[in-house]
C-alpha cells in the first residue's frame, strides 16, 4: 500500500482551465473524499490520478514512484466508474479476473482472488451471471470487485452510488465504510454529494472551479469553514448567512437594523465594515429569552422527528432556517422569539473568508 | 384474428408473392426443356421437368469453375474487408488522434460520388501496379469501404467510453481491447456488414468485367454475361445460370437472417 501525493495539477479543455493547481496529499491507508458541485472537476482530477487524462501541469505521485507518465495499468490503482462500466459479454467471474487474465496470472491464483474479493462482497451466488441479469446494486458490487481482484495500491471511485435509490445509497454508504476498514486501501473518493462526504471521509477536499477550498477532517469543516462556500456546501439545510455592519458597541447591525452579540474576535474590527453572519439552523432556537429577535413563522417542513422552520423577520431581515424537534406547537404565520446563540456564529469578511474568532466551538 | 389483421396478413402475402413470383419462376423455366419457356403463353411449370439445363451448365460450360472463383472472390473480400473495416470504424468512433472527424467527413462526404466515376482512375492505378487481370485487383474496391466503416463507427459510437477505459486500466493494450471487448460487442455488425460485402462482391458485375481480361479468372455474373452472348435464345440455359447464381447467397442470407436483423436495429439501442 502507499500514499498518494497530487502536485499542483493543472488540466486544459482547449482554452478552458478545469484544474488550477490543484495539490492533494493522502496519506497511506487514508479514505479521502474530494466533494465539490457538479462541473468543478472532481473526475477530470481522478481521471488524472488514473492516468486516463493526461496533465498540463503537476505531478502525481504513489508511494514513492512518480507516475505521471505512466499508463494506467502501471501506476497501481483501480478504479471503479459511476456507470460500473462491466463488460457486458462476460460473466461476473470473467469481469472479475479480466485485469489479471491479461497479466497473464497463474488460473488457480486467478480463482482464489475472484473467490476471495467475491467472499467480501457477498456475491458468490452471482459468479456466473452476466451484468444484464443484475441489480443495480449487484453491478456496483461486482464493479468494486473488479477493483478487489487488481490488490491495488490506491482506490479510485468516481460517484459510485449516484446511480442508485436512496434506501440502496445508504446501505452501500455503509458498505464502503466496512470495506475501507476491512482492507485498509488507500481511497480516493470523489463524490458531489456532502453527506457522503461527512460519512465516509478521514478527510475532506472541497473543490470549487477547479480550485480546493479547503482540506480537513469532516468535523473540522463543519465547525471551522474557511469560508462562505464551504460553510453552505457542507450540511443540511444549509448554513443562514445574514448580511450585517459593525456597529460602534461591537455588536453586528443585522439588516434590519436589529443588533447581534458577537463572538471574540482574534483582531478587531472597526466600526462600519460589512461582514456576514453564519449559523447552522440546528443551532437556531427558537423561545423566550432576553436576547431574543422577533421573527415570523414563514413556513414549517415537518420531517416526522425534526421539522426546519423557514422564518422571516418582521424588519424585513432573513429568510434564516431552523431545525428543531418537531413537538407541533409551532404554527404557520405566528411569530416566534429567536436566539442566535453566540458561540455558534460564524463570521466572514466581504470577501466570503472565514474571520478568526477566539474561544473553542461547543 | 380481426378483420383488420386479415387485411394486413393478405397484403403482406401479394406483396411476398409479386417479389417472389419471378424467382420461382426462374427455378421453373430453369428444369424446361430447350424453347419451352419462349411459348405463348409461357408456361407456369415445366411440362417434362429435365437436368439438362444443368448438366450443360456444369459440364460443356464448366461453370463449378466460375462457382469457385466467385466464392474464392467474394470470400476473400468478406474477410479483408472485416479485416481493415472493423479496426478503422473502432478507430474513427474511439481512438483520439489527430485530424480524425476531419478525415471522417472527409470520407462520408465522398460517399456520395457513384462509385463508377472512380473505376477509371482506379483501373489506371492499378495497372501502373501491375494489378490488372488479377484477384488483387478485383479485390481492391472491397478492401476499406466508407459504408462499412461508418456502419461500423456508428455501432461503436454506443459503447461506453467508460467501459474502454477500464479494460485499459485493467492492462489490456489497444489491440487486447479491440478483440477482447469491442470485437464481442460488435458480433451482430460484423455479420451484417459481413453479408454486405459478401452479397456485393458477389453480384458486383462491373468491376470484375473491367479488370479480369482472362476467361479463367472470370467471376459467376462475368461469366454468365459472356454465355447469354453466345446463347441468347437460350432462356433455359440462362435460368438455370441464374440459378447457380442466386442460390448459395439466397441460402446465405436466410441462414443468417436472424443476425442480420438484429444487427441492424441492436446499434441504435443502448446495451
Ligand atoms: N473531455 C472533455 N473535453 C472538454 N471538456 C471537458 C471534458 N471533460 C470534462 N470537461 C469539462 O471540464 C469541467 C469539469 O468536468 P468534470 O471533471 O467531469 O466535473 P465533475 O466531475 O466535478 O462534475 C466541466 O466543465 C466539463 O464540461
Ligand atoms: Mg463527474
Amino acid at each position: 500500500m502507499a500514499g498518494l501525493t497530487i502536485e499542483t495539477a493543472r488540466k486544459c479543455f482547449g482554452s478552458i482551465e478545469v484544474l488550477k493547481g490543484v495539490s492533494i496529499a493522502v496519506a497511506d491507508g487514508e479514505f479521502t473524499v474530494i466533494v465539490g458541485p457538479s462541473g468543478c472537476g472532481k473526475s477530470t482530477l481522478l481521471r488524472a490520478v488514473a492516468g486516463l487524462e493526461e496533465l498540463d501541469g503537476g505531478r502525481i505521485i504513489i508511494g514513492d514512484r512518480d507516475v505521471t507518465r505512466l499508463a494506467p495499468s502501471e501506476r497501481g490503482i483501480a478504479m471503479v466508474f459511476q456507470s460500473y462500466a462491466l463488460y457486458p459479454h462476460l460473466s461476473v467471474r470473467e469481469n472479475m479476473a479480466f485485469g489479471l487474465r491479461i497479466a497473464k496470472v497463474d488460473k488457480a491464483e486467478i480463482a482464489q482472488q475472484v473467490q476471495r474479493a467475491a467472499q467480501i462482497l457477498n456475491i458468490e451466488a452471482l459468479l456466473d451471471r452476466k451484468p444484464a441479469a443484475l441489480s443495480g446494486g449487484q453491478r456496483q458490487r461486482v464493479a468494486i470487485g473488479r477493483a478487489i481482484v487488481r490488490q491495488p495500491q490506491i482506490f479510485l471511485f468516481d460517484e459510485p452510488l449516484s446511480n442508485l435509490d436512496a434506501d440502496l445509497r445508504v446501505r452501500m454508504r455503509y458498505e464502503f465504510a466496512r470495506l475501507h476498514r476491512q482492507l485498509g486501501t488507500t481511497t480516493l473518493y470523489v463524490t458531489h454529494d456532502q453527506v457522503e462526504a461527512m460519512t465516509l471521509a478521514d478527510r475532506i477536499v472541497v473543490l470549487r472551479d477547479g480550485r480546493i477550498e479547503q482540506i480537513g477532517s469532516p468535523r473540522m469543516l463543519y465547525e471551522r469553514p474557511a469560508n462562505i462556500f464551504v460553510a453552505q456546501f457542507l450540511g443540511t439545510p444549509r448554513m443562514n448567512i445574514l448580511p450585517a455592519t459593525m456597529a460602534d458597541d461591537g455588536r453586528a447591525a443585522l439588516a434590519d437594523g436589529r443588533r447581534l452579540a458577537l463572538p471574540a474576535l482574534a483582531a478587531p474590527l472597526a466600526a462600519g465594515t460589512s461582514l456576514s453572519v453564519g449559523i447552522r439552523p440546528e443551532h437556531v432556537r427558537i423561545g423566550d429569552a432576553p436576547d431574543a429577535l422577533a421573527f415570523t413563522i414563514d413556513f414549517i417542513e415537518r420531517l416526522g422527528g425534526l421539522a426546519t422552520v423557514h422564518l422571516q423577520s418582521a424588519a424585513g431581515g432573513g429568510p434564516i432556517a431552523c431545525q428543531l424537534r418537531d413537538d407541533g406547537s409551532l404554527r404557520e404565520g405566528s411569530s416566534a422569539p429567536v436566539r442566535l446563540p453566540t458561540e455558534h456564529l460564524h463570521l466572514f469578511d466581504p470577501s466570503g473568508a472565514a474571520i478568526e474568532t477566539r474561544g473553542e466551538r461547543p | 384474428m380481426s378483420l383488420r389483421r386479415w387485411t394486413v396478413t393478405l397484403l403482406a402475402a401479394l406483396v411476398a408473392l409479386f417479389t417472389i413470383a419471378p424467382l420461382l419462376w426462374m427455378l421453373s423455366v430453369s428444369f424446361m426443356a430447350r424453347g419451352e419457356a419462349a411459348q405463348f403463353p409461357p408456361p407456369l411449370l415445366p411440362g417434362d421437368p429435365t437436368l439438362d439445363n444443368y448438366r450443360a451448365l456444369f459440364g460443356s460450360f464448366g461453370i463449378g469453375h466460375f462457382l469457385i472463383n466467385s466464392l474464392l472472390v467474394s470470400t476473400l473480400a468478406t474477410l479483408l474487408a472485416l479485416f481493415f473495416t472493423i479496426p478503422a470504424g473502432y478507430a474513427f468512433a474511439k481512438l483520439r488522434f489527430r485530424g480524425r472527424d476531419a478525415t471522417f467527413r472527409l470520407l462520408v462526404a465522398a460517399l456520395v460520388v457513384p462509385g463508377q466515376i472512380g473505376m477509371l482512375p482506379l483501373f489506371l492505378e492499378l495497372k501502373a501496379m501491375g494489378l490488372v487481370n488479377s484477384y488483387a485487383g478485383a479485390l481492391v474496391p472491397w478492401l476499406a469501404g466508407i459504408f462499412g466503416i461508418f456502419l461500423v463507427r456508428q455501432y461503436c459510437l454506443t459503447i461506453p467510453d467508460e467501459m474502454l477505459e477500464a479494460a485499459r486500466i485493467d492492462g489490456a493494450s489497444e489491440a487486447q481491447i479491440l478483440r477482447r471487448i469491442v470485437l464481442p460487442l460488435l458480433s451482430p455488425i460484423i455479420v451484417t456488414l459481413a453479408l454486405f460485402v459478401f452479397l456485393g462482391s458477389w453480384n458486383d458485375f462491373m468491376w470484375p468485367l473491367i479488370i479480369l481480361a482472362d476467361q479463367d479468372l472470370y467471376t459467376l455474373p462475368v461469366a454468365l454475361a459472356a454465355m447469354s452472348r453466345e446463347h441468347v435464345q437460350d432462356n433455359e440455359l440462362m435460368m438455370a445460370g441464374a440459378v447457380v447464381t442466386t442460390l448459395p447467397v439466397l441460402v446465405l442470407f436466410l441462414a443468417l437472417q436472424r443476425f442480420y436483423l438484429s444487427g441492424l436495429t441492436t446499434g441504435s439501442v443502448k446495451g
